[in-house]
């Protein structure tokens, strides 16, 4: 379980905090959106989750522990993919276990193994400009899953995509998620995208940010793109997306 | 001196064509400077091609056994060693923003006074020794690669730094797994400067004093008035500048090819 209580963060040298106040929680195995205005802090609080960053004031804490207790508890998944040109895509998936000093061999086992689980296991030895944008991003996640961590921070990976080519990753990952069983934690500006993959939406709103309402999406584990179009679902979908206007405008 | 270097507006010639192309105009070189030498018809003012190949085939000996190889000797150990300093500076300037502010003016006021100037104290402090034309090339040298290196660190992405952060990566493992890579091409940038630059440094410090060397040579040919002496020494630094180029564009071609993700490196 995590756990975020009061947490506010400055950055150096900026006048006014980007988050103030900050609490949430997000259960073992859940997938949680957070959605905000863009600049509302979505991506400072993942820098403060993954340590990047220290926040000012309030705890970070997973399983009850502090964040500064756990090691490797936490993987990140940036928005563009991030891959060294210079490493093959086997190579770019073992670096996180590279960097942990694993085992070559151990280290490329596992690589395979989380590219047959992306579909990517016969690009192994193929450089990153071979790969079209999708297959970059499903490298990442490879990559992702190889840094190992219960808690996935998923940084609107599927942004820099064309809305084919993002649907059917949005499919893919929910898969994936049903498949390894960790927790998600996925920003996106995108309601429906977050309405699609998740169990519960959680806005960033204020400026400062200083509260993250939350909303659960009442749909099945087992889901499609019609679920989307239920009353229930769409009502949802009109208040997010005032919420977000509202905010837009602060 | 510092950054990438250019990318292709030049047109595209295969390297066989680049080869025939290279060789044409170095014939035509020959041509017209043997034409104009036989005009002027005073060989201690004009030697043609053809006294001083001359001149070298006469005292193949001397110049290839006894001067050329203490050139040489200067020329490596010179070269090894700016790469060595200029690397080293690169690496703690880029390690720490406090040092780079405080070696950064220093380093560029070294390039500001002339060799020509410099060398006697050179001179005074070690004689006409190896050591004092070492000196001399690692003064010329270093910075070039301390500037493109440091360039190169700091142009890594900054993004990708953070990722290998959030993976667990120390310092070390930046490093040597994301910076090195990325700062290859600015380092084999500064190498090109430091081959031409260590085989005319070398020469230049020979002339103002040395036992051996093909600069001591040509100086004692200029005061015997013999012109093809003076320059044949000058075409075998050349010859050997223009081969330690071509080695080091097969090395770049060879260790940037995986850098560029398996593309070809265009020289």
């Amino acid at each position: 379980m995590l756990e975020l209580k009061d947490v506010s963060f400055t950055y150096q040298g900026a006048a006014e905090p980007v988050l103030k106040g900050i609490s949430m929680k997000a259960r073992e195995g859940s997938f949680v959106s957070i959605i905000g205005a863009s600049g509302s802090g979505k991506t400072t609080l993942f820098r403060l989750l993954n340590g990047l960053e220290e926040p000012d004031s309030g705890s970070i804490l997973i399983d009850g522990k502090p964040l500064s207790e756990h090691r490797s508890y936490a993987s990140y998944m940036p928005q563009q993919d991030l891959l060294f040109p210079w490493l093959t895509v086997e190579k770019n998936v073992m670096l996180p276990m590279r960097i942990r000093h694993c085992p070559k061999e151990e280290c490329r086992k596992q690589a395979l193994e989380m590219l047959r689980q992306v579909g990517l296991s016969e690009w192994a030895e193929h450089f990153p400009r071979e790969l079209s944008g999708g297959m970059r991003q499903r490298v990442s996640f490879a990559r992702t899953l190889c840094a190992g961590g219960k808690l996935m921070l998923l940084d609107e990976p599927f942004s820099a995509l064309d809305s084919i080519t993002r649907l059917s990753l949005q499919e893919w990952l929910r898969e994936q998620w049903a498949e390894l069983g960790r927790t998600i934690l996925f920003i996106t500006h995108d309601v429906e995208e977050a309405l699609f993959l998740s169990e519960k939406i959680l806005v960033l709103t204020g400026s400062p940010a200083n509260e993250l309402k939350e909303f659960d999406v009442l749909l099945p584990r087992e889901r499609t793109r019609e679920m989307l179009d239920l009353p229930g679902v769409n009502a949802l979908k009109a208040e997010l997306t005032g919420l977000l206007r509202k905010e837009a405008c602060v | 001196m510092s950054g990438k270097r250019g990318s292709g507006t030049k047109c595209e010639l295969t390297a066989a064509q680049r080869r025939f192309f290279g060789c044409l105009s170095l014939v035509l070189i020959a041509a017209v400077w043997q034409l104009m030498s036989m005009r002027i018809g005073k060989s201690f003012l004009l030697p043609s091609p053809a006294d001083v190949l001359g001149c070298l085939w006469e005292n193949r000996a001397e110049i290839f056994l006894v001067h050329f190889p203490a050139t040489l000797e200067v020329i490596l150990k010179g070269g090894v060693l700016s790469v060595l300093i200029g690397a080293v500076f690169a690496v703690l300037m880029d390690n720490s923003s406090m040092l780079c502010r405080a070696l950064y003016p220093i380093l560029t006021a070294t390039q500001t006074v002339p060799i020509m100037c410099l060398s006697p104290i050179f001179v005074l402090w070690f004689g006409y020794t190896v050591k004092m034309r070492v000196t001399a090339v690692v003064l010329v040298n270093f910075f070039s690669v301390t500037v493109n290196l440091y360039d190169g660190l700091a142009s890594t992405d900054r993004n990708r730094e953070e990722l290998m952060r959030t993976f667990g990566a120390g310092r070390l493992q930046i490093f040597t797994m994301l910076k090195m890579p990325s700062a290859l091409p600015y380092f084999f940038t500064a190498l090109h400067v430091v081959v031409p630059w260590s085989v005319i440094t070398a020469a230049v410090a020979e002339w103002l004093g040395a036992q051996n060397g093909l600069g001591t040579y040509s100086r004692a040919c200029m005061l015997k008035l013999d012109a093809a002496g003076l320059i044949a020494p000058l075409i075998v630094l050349s010859a050997f500048a223009l081969i330690m180029n071509a080695i080091l564009n097969m090395a770049e071609r060879h260790f940037l090819k995986p850098v560029n993700g398996g593309r070809e490196v265009k020289k």
